[in-house]
């Protein structure tokens, strides 16, 4: 799958072999990995003395348990699993993430998460843009647009399953909310890890980045949550209520205010870096994302020519850079 | 498709205000554009063409007809863009049909010329066999693989890479046949002739996002569009061909701003398109020779 992305650069012979040696060399240096991973119809050893589990991408042919999904194989006690690489999200509870509301309903919100399903986020389970705790009337069920409109992205964190299997999401805080002014970029989930932190002001840039853990990633322009982040679009349904937050520039139609140059030169930077780093399939982290980045300013490289080949090489080869570096430390 | 929120419409907006789009491009940047050739084997000429995420295929099918008896001296080309259903969701249960016959009608307007044949990219001509009698009839399909904005101009360079590409059998005409009828013809399965594009002009589209216009939009940058003006260059930097799209109006004056910026740089793309399209077929004609002794 890696080879399908990498397709889509122009790569010139001698890049081709750069690249085919540094990614060579980074399956060398990660051998334990390699040796677990299954592809459909492969056998998986087991000792049957013990007893075995089946479990998910399994299946028992002539005696032999086989693999029918490609991935890794995971074991618990007696359960053999295959764990896919390549699938869609599967949330856990309290899994950060980044998704697009596509319905507004009867007390809650539909969300598209990248989820086998949609997920549902209450208005139960939200702050109030006032930030009172009550109970919900019919007045806050009518001006559920006026928090979060069909389409806008918003960010959430996994609250539980219900029994009926659906997913719910619950934005407890002043940091979970609308994202405004930046973009939204979608990479296979199996890309960014589950860490302490997802939400990440770059000082430096004046960007906020959001690494959601189902795959979708916002980048835009720093946003103080002091300042409510519940704001609603256009500012005029909600400040009525929120009078003393900032809003010296007015928000218009046509004379929408600009963010700076500078800014939004640093988001396009950063999202190259994502788009670089998801091409080439290494996981997603901030360091590397900045690492990228910086990279692509101490080399001169402008910020559309970072999704050019000769980057992309520079990139998997500085990796491997990375990850002998650390190999040594180690050992 | 996917809509996009508030704010994701302002940045799209606010870059091209700035002129510093999405993915760090100027107004007037393609997408990094990457052309294959002689990708279906059993059409005359194919190419597939990506400009970043959109991907378009394009073949040329080769047919000896009869010529239109108002026309007697020129061949027959016909050109049918279809979009397939796993481009995008829109295109689902026939939901690119009408966007196939837009497209199909712009390229034909764009690289036929007008009913004379005056003004063609494609020198009907040449595709001559015996006058009156024989001709090449030259069905060129453009297939939409993904699609990710600026359909137009990726399937007019496809179409371009593919008539270079493409060979024509050489045919003998039997001597000897009475005027009435339909003389025989001989095909040579070893002799080909190669097709002159250089007059195959591209296709420039300007899609104007607020006070601005950008090259190469994404299909994000297309659904904040106004209008659209694609404008047909060739390599004398003549306008061939001109279509606006998209609800809104434009004023002449800016009309005329969007040919003279289509020109400027469609003299950066052709260039750039055609040492593309070199470097395609040597590597296709490299990739060949290697299949025949492994």
């Amino acid at each position: 799958m890696r080879d399908l992305h990498l397709q889509q650069l122009r790569l010139n012979q001698t890049q081709r072999v750069r690249l085919q040696t540094a990614l060579q060399k980074l399956q060398d240096v990660s051998p334990s990995s390699a040796a677990a991973t299954v592809a459909v119809a492969d056998n998986i050893p087991v000792n049957h003395e013990d007893g075995v589990l089946k479990g998910h991408g399994t299946s028992e042919l002539d005696g032999q348990v086989v693999a029918t999904l490609c991935g890794v194989v995971e074991r618990v006690n007696k359960l053999v699993y295959v764990r896919t690489l390549r699938a869609r999200y599967k949330p856990e509870i309290g899994d950060i993430i980044v998704g697009r509301v596509i319905e507004v309903a009867t007390k809650h919100w539909r969300l598209e998460i990248n989820f086998s399903q949609d997920a549902v986020l209450m208005l139960s389970s939200m702050n109030l843009p006032d930030g009172i705790q009550r109970r919900r009337t019919a007045t806050d069920e009518l001006n559920m647009r006026s928090i979060f409109e069909e389409n806008d992205v918003i960010c959430a964190e996994v609250r539980g399953f219900q029994h009926d299997g659906s997913l719910h999401l619950q934005a407890r805080s002043l940091k979970y909310g609308k994202l405004k002014s930046g973009q939204l970029l979608t990479v296979p989930p199996y890309l960014i890890k589950r860490r302490k932190q997802h939400f990440h002001h770059l000082e430096n840039y004046g960007v906020d980045l959001i690494l959601g853990c189902n795959g979708f990633i916002w980048i835009g322009e720093h946003v103080e949550t002091s300042n409510g982040v519940m704001e609603g679009d256009g500012g005029n349904k909600v400040e009525e209520s929120n009078e003393s937050s900032s809003h010296s520039v007015p928000l218009g139609e046509k004379g929408q205010r600009l963010m700076s140059l500078e800014t939004r030169q640093h988001i396009c930077q950063i999202a190259n870096a994502v788009r670089v780093l998801s091409t080439l399939g290494f996981s997603l982290t901030t360091e590397g994302i900045l690492e990228a980045a910086k990279a692509s300013i101490s080399l001169g490289i402008n910020t559309k020519d970072m999704l050019g080949a000769e980057f992309h090489v520079q990139t998997a080869e500085r990796e491997v850079g990375r990850r002998m570096s650390l190999l040594r430390k180690k050992g | 498709m996917v809509g996009l929120s508030a704010g994701e419409k302002n940045f799209i907006r606010g870059g091209i205000e700035q002129d510093l789009r999405a993915d760090g491009r100027q107004r007037q940047d393609f997408r990094p554009i990457l052309i294959e050739t002689g990708v279906i084997p059993q059409a005359n000429g194919s190419a597939r063409v990506r400009f970043g995420a959109t991907d378009v295929i394009a073949s040329v099918k080769a047919e000896l007809g009869k010529p239109n008896p108002l026309q007697p001296g020129r061949g027959k080309v016909a050109i049918y863009v279809d979009c397939s259903p796993t481009a995008a969701p829109a295109f689902e249960r026939g939901g690119g049909e009408e966007l196939s016959t837009e497209l199909s009608a712009a390229l034909q307007k764009c690289l036929l010329g007008g009913k004379s044949g005056a003004g063609a990219g494609i020198d009907l001509s040449s595709l001559m066999v015996l006058e009156g009698k024989v001709c090449w009839d030259l069905y060129i399909d453009g297939l939409v693989v993904s699609s990710d904005g600026n359909l137009l101009d990726a399937l007019a360079a496809a179409i371009k890479a593919a008539l270079t590409n493409t060979g024509i059998p050489k045919v003998d005409v039997g001597v000897g046949a009475s005027p009435d009828e339909q003389p025989e013809v001989n095909i040579s399965d070893e002799e080909f002739l190669q097709f002159d594009t250089s007059a195959v002009p591209v296709i420039i589209t300007l899609t104007k996002v607020g006070r601005e216009y950008i090259v190469d939009a994404t299909s994000d940058e297309e659904s904040q569009m106004s209008s659209a003006v694609s404008v047909s260059v060739n390599s004398h930097g003549k306008v061939c061909g001109l279509i606006k799209r998209g609800g809104a109006g434009l004023d002449a004056s800016v009309i005329l701003d969007m040919v003279s910026a289509a020109r400027h740089v469609s003299q950066k793309l052709i260039p750039l398109l055609d040492s593309e399209i070199d470097a395609a077929e040597a590597a296709s004609l490299a990739g060949q020779g290697s299949d025949v002794d492994p």
